[in-house]
Formats: structure tokens, C-alpha cells, sequence
């Protein structure tokens, strides 16, 4: 049930910029420094070194073509990045089912239910 | 999860006292998390919870208490490596607020960490409302990506 994120890759994709960067990649299909930083507005120096980030934990790959690198999404590495992030929401709904269960049949075994009364307030502790 | 931060309230008909009891004893912790739970309540001292590998035994995870306040509040970090001091940049922090709603409990989940961890989070306050659309781009496309993805959890 342990549901830890991977670190190195939530950080890459927790950044802004590189969230962007990844959209940018994704909807038009490939890019390079250049063309990211065209459309961003941070230079084509940090874009680079974005990619460098990305690039590390496997959600870009990049081929050599012409002058620059081109970049590419690796689709699997970003579903799983996402599917990490899904999986701790999944986790704790489990979790907070079960306390609510556990709770729950405390609560009925301590105290038995009072029977219902129409207009009458009870004091509870 | 903009923030890097999961968010769930759940009404539990019990008194904020039987709530707090489940969400901070270890030995009810361990019935709804954990298979072991060692930490005591005292704010900062450290603790470990435990989860059953099967035949590569027991996997631990740091755990520390950060806030008690019987029957309102309860919160911890984890995931900090073994002999550091829990701390904003090294692990999740999870917080339970509790609240009486009509006879019973109204829980408030939050676990936050997944972003300060690794990266300048002043950033993220700058740049987070001009760039929300992010995850809004690439979360819906999950399922087609899940079947080949894997099975880890």
C-alpha cells in the first residue's frame, strides 16, 4: 500500500516551466531549444537546461538532426509520472475509507444510538 | 494536485474524540494504513511505519509527528531518510483537520511535499496561476497511457 512518488521525476514534472515545455512538446509533436524558448518566456538557455532535467528522468528523448537536438516526449515515462500522482489521491481515498469504517464502528459500540426524536435538541459531549 | 498538494474531506459519523483516536494511535494507524506503526505522539520524535514486502520482509518508512492537538488536529511528515531530521524539503507532510459536523466528524485530508521536494517552491507560487493549464493538458490522456504502463504502485 506504500504509494511513495518518485522523487527525481515529480520534480521534473512539478516544475512550471518544464509542465509547459512538455505541452509544447506534446501538441506539436517535437522541438528544440530554440523553438521551445520561442514560445516561452524564459530564454533558450534555461530551456536547455530544462531539457537537460527532463531529458534525466527519461521524459524527453532527444535525436540529433541538423544544428540542434530535436526533443520528443516519451509518452510511457510521462503516464507514469502521472499515473504516480493519481495513485497517492487513490491511496488516501482507500485510507480515509477505512478510517471512516473503523471510526464508525467505535463510535456504535461505545455509545448505542439514542432513539430519534422530532424537534428535540440532545446534548452530546 | 496544482500544488503538488491531495485534498479530500469525508463526514465520519463519530465524535471528533473516536476520529482523532483512529487517525493518531499507532495501533489503529496500523488497521488502516501501515502493517506496522512505531511512533509516539510527541511532536518531533522519530517513528516508522512499516509495510510487508512479503519475502523481502519489512519496508520502513520514516515517520514523524509534526502537531497533536487532541480531538482538532493531527498532522506528521514521512518518507525523510532514516537519521534526518524531517523538514519541508526531505518529505510529504500529511494533516488531518477534524471538525464536529452535526453528530459527527467532518475528516479534512491534505498531503502536500510532492513539489517543495527538489526545487525552489517561491517559484511555483510565481509562475503557478500563469501556468495551471499544465496538468489540465496531459491529465485526461492518462488512460491511454495506462495500459502500457505497467503494474507498479
Amino acid at each position: 500500500m506504500s504509494t511513495v512518488v518518485d522523487d527525481d521525476l515529480w520534480s521534473a514534472v512539478g516544475d512550471p516551466t518544464r509542465r509547459r515545455m512538455l505541452d509544447l512538446l506534446l501538441s506539436d509533436g517535437s522541438g528544440t531549444a530554440t523553438s521551445l524558448s520561442a514560445q516561452l518566456p524564459v530564454t533558450r538557455q534555461a530551456v536547455a537546461k530544462h531539457l537537460v532535467v527532463l531529458d534525466r528522468v527519461g521524459l524527453v528523448h532527444g535525436s540529433a538532426a541538423g544544428r540542434e537536438k530535436q526533443f520528443r516526449v516519451d509518452q510511457a515515462q510521462l503516464g507514469r509520472a502521472v499515473e504516480q500522482l493519481a495513485n497517492v489521491g487513490a491511496a488516501w481515498d482507500a485510507r480515509l475509507r477505512r478510517i471512516k469504517r473503523i471510526a464508525e464502528t467505535i463510535q456504535r459500540q461505545s455509545t448505542p444510538p439514542p432513539p430519534p426524536r422530532r424537534g428535540e435538541k440532545k446534548g452530546r459531549k | 494536485m496544482e500544488n503538488g498538494t491531495i485534498e479530500r474531506t469525508i463526514h465520519v459519523e463519530a465524535s471528533p474524540a473516536v476520529v482523532f483516536d483512529v487517525v493518531s494511535n499507532p495501533e489503529h494507524v496500523r488497521a488502516w494504513w501501515p502493517d506496522e506503526a512505531e511512533f509516539s505522539s510527541t511532536p518531533g520524535a522519530p517513528g516508522r511505519i512499516g509495510f510487508d514486502q512479503g519475502d523481502s520482509g519489512m519496508a520502513w518508512e520514516q515517520f514523524t509527528v509534526v502537531d497533536a492537538v487532541p480531538h482538532r488536529l493531527f498532522s506528521f511528515r514521512w518518507t525523510h531518510a532514516e537519521g534526518t531530521v524531517a523538514a519541508a524539503n526531505n518529505s510529504f507532510l500529511v494533516t488531518f483537520e477534524l471538525e464536529p459536523e452535526g453528530e459527527g466528524t467532518l475528516l479534512r485530508l491534505t498531503e502536500t511535499g510532492f513539489r517543495e521536494r527538489g526545487w525552489d517552491d517561491a517559484k511555483v507560487a510565481a509562475e503557478h496561476a500563469s501556468h495551471v493549464s499544465g496538468w489540465d493538458h496531459f491529465l485526461p490522456r492518462l488512460p491511454v497511457y495506462a495500459a502500457g504502463v505497467g503494474t507498479r504502485s
